[in-house]
């Protein structure tokens, strides 16, 4: 298989076939690339199983303060056997012009015969050309070195003196090709670059996946000629409970189920008929006092179907397909299941032939159409609806039927007294957990954590 | 939605030939969801609205009729004698003015029909007892009492020896002493007097609707049983004693009759009731062309009692079946017992049009013009905290919509804004790369006669060179594309953004909301290290106005 490389990745194992083993630093002067590129260049190699790299420890020598002075003016005592070159020299003269390091100048030039002194006049004797440590200390210079690279003999020398040698302790990395990369054959003519290489990850600016959920279903519905109304989040207790037949004694209108606003009440919560009628069939039906001031608190809405109820109260339609899509809220203990405000839809068809194998089959396009095929439908109970059913829809993931949209006919009891005649379907639940199966998640609150990390890579797994 | 546990044997042994398979699958077309299974235990959820399905007699009793071993209405067999008796004193009228009661004879108690008993008698509570409001129940061993019974008031100093305990207390510490009482001793409201059940030697038989008296404890040696209710309203107490005197028959029992009389009270008969249906209503409600035969056959199966009068069908309902109010339930009746699967769904071809609502199709837009810009879509709670809404954005909370009782704190208050919300969101995602670009669009709410909902439009950009004229790009170019309109900013001042860095939102001279800078101290307060920028304005007002 021929392999593309990068201009890096070929500059490197140009020189590893040279130079069977280097060092970082070694590479960096033989492939003339950047620290950062080297770097880089052997990730890449050790990925595609082509470079080994060796760590070791080892010590780095460069030079201390002192020592970058003598590489500079060069060694105090070639300073002075320099002064001395053309002719003997006062004492005091030199003690002058070397300053300070004079002294120890001094000493290693008479330790070593190289001068005599007398009386107080200096002058050379035996000088040899290098002398002890000048030579290492041009090699090391600037630079930092490995201590393997440095005469031993000398550096032990310079050690000896003041602030000359600093020696760091480093890691090493030490590179060389594997058998495979050693039988790359370089070509510099194909200019082809890496396309199987990895890229980095760009981060999508997107729509709340929730929100694409909320618009597929609702663009199933408009789709089966359903169309969309939109109603408030705050309701009084007259269309969230009382129209819809829950008496007010019922413990769902409890405050440990529902959020009722702080000392709100709506004044006008619908027609002087509307309000007569529905307290009639409570009062009948339910036998207790029904009380105007228990339907006049205000509540946030528990469920979506106070707005189809409304709607159907005002418009009467002797044929109609319609939904509602928006927030409802539970007054519970938010957990992986349970939100406080969360989605639901409400679907309602009204017309003279609208019947229960209908609204059966009205969900089961439904389902077909978010690409769920599996589902029953099983008997339940709701206050406003009979007969009533909910679907039970299974999912291949927790390998179990999970319960989603109830279903039922409006009661004449909910219809009469708000003078609807014809026969009403009416569906709901909330979606959720529709979406959640949708992007296999477990827990429900991560649609509204607002995790960047989750919203920048959630996707589909249905 | 209320629970009970059954045994696959013990419900074996009440309906006949049945496998533990044809159990299970038809539970859920009862109505009864399988909560979980362990070998023979089976828990199920019920409807309140059947309380009859409390116990394993009543869930046997639907069984039988769907698997068709037994069909038909249950018929109450109440013995007549005149053994048994409740006089009703007057004074109770004011107080909890209905007595009724029933015996059961000559059955087998064991430690499962106890406990069956006790939660069948906690769900009547909670249910159609509405917390013992309604009507409250009590079940005593018959051989303790000595009748005829006198349902009367006392003084709360009345002394007697409640269930499990030994000590004969008061009713005064009862009420403030015990948990029953601190449950439900507000029921009896602040009258000096009590209800009590007293027998024919004066000893107290039961303290409604808190407590019975420990001399009639029920246990798996009592063979007899006496079962009181009392409540607010005669036909609810009976209802709740229909359910009892049912299950006790199914359970065994011989059933025999208390006379009731006194102050508005009398005799329970307990009687059926009936309800005539067409075959028209039933086939066009469930889209089905049933012959009257299979009507009645199905509501048969349904345990209710049918017969074809004329183009009628008149149904016989028991006692029990009080969730039943007219024909359209007679219709759920005829289904549950024809089978829900055996109902095909049907679509038939829709005859109207459908049309997404224009608010939802602006709102799209919108986002999708945003997201182009680089901004992702973020969503948040309407119902949030004080802290984030105000305290941390700081700003004044003199018009906060609060909801009652909220179980949990940060769920406690209305927004009147979206951006305090975004701004929460930044923090929780400090460690997360920048640049950091969020927009929300939703409801928001304020205080007017009583509420006004609103769509707001808001937009956050987080990053190390953020500034006010990146923000007024954005705002300026989603509009324009968006709605084809031309803002204005003026300055001004917001205790959330920058002073000197912060303007008003114009669209024709009007403002529709804020933009700018947020301030360095709120920034501070959110633990956030970069310069954040945004806006909020009105869609309600502005865009959407025409709509």
């Amino acid at each position: 298989m021929s392999q593309v490389f990068h201009e890096i990745e070929k500059k490197i194992i140009f020189s590893l076939k040279n130079n069977p083993t280097q060092t970082t630093q070694s590479l960096e002067i033989s492939t003339n690339l950047s620290s950062d590129q080297i770097r880089r260049g052997i990730e890449w190699l050790k990925l595609k199983d082509l470079a080994i790299v060796k760590e070791s420890k080892t010590s780095i020598i460069c030079l201390g303060k002192n020592g970058l002075e003598s590489f500079e003016k060069e060694l105090p005592e070639r300073r002075l056997l320099n002064l001395l070159n053309n002719e003997p020299r006062k004492l005091s003269d030199l003690q002058k012009e070397l300053g300070f390091v004079f002294g120890p100048a001094m000493g290693l030039a008479r330790k070593n015969n190289w001068v005599e002194v007398s009386s107080d006049q200096i002058s050379l004797k035996n000088i040899p050309d290098i002398l002890p440590g000048e030579k290492t200390l041009k090699h090391i210079g600037k630079n930092k070195m490995p201590i393997n690279e440095i005469d031993k003999n000398d550096l032990s020398l310079l050690f000896k003196r003041p602030d000359f040698i600093v020696e760091e302790i480093t890691k090493i990395k030490e590179i060389s090709l594997t058998e495979s990369a050693k039988s790359i054959e370089l070509s510099d003519s194909s200019g082809a670059i890496d396309v199987e290489a990895k890229v980095p990850e760009i981060f999508v600016a997107r729509t709340h996946p929730l929100k694409d959920t909320l618009d597929e279903i609702r663009e199933i519905f408009v789709t089966l000629g359903f169309s969309e109304i939109i109603g408030n989040m705050t309701q009084s207790s007259f269309w969230n409970f009382d129209a819809l037949f829950t008496p007010q004694d019922h413990p769902a209108r409890e405050l440990q189920d529902t959020f009722y606003l702080d000392s709100i009440t709506s004044k006008k919560i619908a027609t002087p008929e509307q309000i007569r009628k529905v307290s009639e069939s409570h009062k009948k039906n339910w036998r207790y006092n029904w009380d105007i001031n228990e339907a006049r608190k205000m509540a946030l809405r528990t469920h979506t179907t106070c707005v189809t109820i409304k709607h159907l109260a005002e418009k009467k339609p002797d044929e109609a397909r319609i939904f509602s899509l928006g927030r409802v809220f539970r007054n519970e203990k938010v957990s992986y299941k349970h939100l406080v405000e969360f989605n639901q839809i409400e679907g309602i068809v009204v017309g003279k032939d609208a019947n229960l194998r209908n609204l059966m089959g009205i969900q089961r396009e439904f389902y077909k159409r978010i690409g769920i095929t599996k589902i029953k439908f099983w008997p339940t109970f709701f206050p406003y609806t009979e007969p009533s059913l909910q679907t039970m829809v299974y999912n291949e993931r927790l390998g179990k039927w999970i319960e989603l949209f109830g279903m039922g006919i409006f009661r004449p009891e909910v219809t009469k007294p708000l003078g609807i005649t014809k026969p009403v379907l009416a569906w709901g639940g909330g979606i959720e957990r529709i979406a959640m199966l949708k992007y296999g998640l477990d827990d429900v609150r991560e649609f509204y954590n607002n995790n960047l990390n989750w919203l920048r890579s959630a996707t589909k797994c249905q | 939605m209320p629970v009970v546990e059954l045994s696959y044997t013990r419900l074996q042994k009440l309906i006949g030939k049945v496998s533990k398979k044809q159990i299970s699958d038809s539970l859920p077309f009862l109505g009864l969801d399988i909560e979980s299974e362990d070998k023979d235990l089976v828990r199920v959820e019920y409807s309140p609205n059947r309380p009859d399905y409390s116990t394993d007699f009543g869930i046997a009793l639907g069984l039988q009729g769907l698997l068709g071993i037994k069909t038909g209405a249950i018929k109450l067999n109440v013995k007549k004698s005149k053994n048994f008796s409740i006089s009703v004193d007057t004074s109770v009228s004011k107080i909890r003015p209905f007595v009724t009661g029933i015996v059961a004879k000559n059955g087998k108690i064991d430690d499962k029909m106890i406990k069956q008993f006790m939660t069948m008698q906690e769900d009547l509570h909670f249910g159609i007892g509405r917390k013992r409001k309604k009507s409250s129940i009590g079940i005593h061993d018959l051989d303790t009492i000595s009748f005829p019974l006198l349902y009367t008031t006392t003084d709360k100093n009345h002394k007697f020896i409640p269930l499990n305990s030994d000590k004969s207390v008061t009713l005064s510490e009862i009420i403030t002493n015990t948990d029953l009482g601190k449950d439900y001793g507000s029921i009896l409201g602040n009258s000096t007097k009590a209800p009590i059940i007293l027998d024919s030697n004066k000893q107290t038989v039961s303290f409604p609707p808190i407590i019975n008296a420990a001399v009639t404890t029920v246990t798996t040696k009592t063979k007899n049983l006496f079962v009181e209710v009392t409540g607010i309203n005669k036909d609810d107490a009976e209802d709740m004693l229909s359910v009892v005197a049912t299950i006790l028959q199914k359970a065994g029992f011989v059933l025999e009759i208390v006379h009731i009389s006194g102050s508005k009270n009398s005799t329970p008969k307990l009687e059926q009731k009936k309800i005539s249906v067409t075959p028209e209503l039933i086939n066009q409600t469930l889209g089905l062309n049933l012959k009257p035969s299979k009507i009645i056959s199905s509501l048969k199966k349904s345990r209710l009692d049918a017969s074809s009068k004329g183009k009628q069908i008149i149904c016989t309902i028991p006692a029990y079946r009080f969730d039943i109010f007219g024909p359209m339930d007679l219709v759920e009746e005829t289904a549950l017992g024809y089978g829900i699967q055996n109902l095909e769904p049907m679509l038939t071809p829709s005859q109207t049009l459908g049309q997404i609502n224009p608010i939802s199709r602006e709102l799209k837009s919108l986002s999708n013009i945003m997201v182009g810009i680089g901004f992702l879509e973020s969503l948040n709670s309407s119902l949030t905290s004080k802290r984030v809404l105000y305290e941390m954005t700081n700003r004044n909370t003199e018009k906060i919509i609060s909801v009652l009782d909220s179980k949990s704190q940060e769920h406690t208050i209305l927004r009147d804004l979206i951006f305090p919300g975004l701004l929460e969101n930044l923090s929780r995602n400090i460690h997360e790369s920048y640049p950091q670009k969020m927009f929300e669009t939703g409801t928001v709410f304020t205080l007017d006669n009583p509420i006004s909902e609103k769509i707001n439009f808001s937009g956050i950009s987080a990053h190390k060179d953020a500034n006010y004229t990146e923000i007024k790009s954005v705002l300026q170019s989603a509009l324009k594309i968006g709605f084809d309109i031309q803002i204005d900013t003026k300055t001004t001042t917001h205790p959330s953004f920058e002073t000197g860095h912060c303007a008003t939102v114009l669209l024709n001279g009007q403002s529709i909301g804020i933009i700018g800078e947020i301030n360095s101290k709120i920034i501070e307060n959110y633990k956030i290290r970069v310069p954040v920028v945004g806006f909020e304005i009105s869609l309600s007002d502005s865009v959407l106005e025409s709509i």
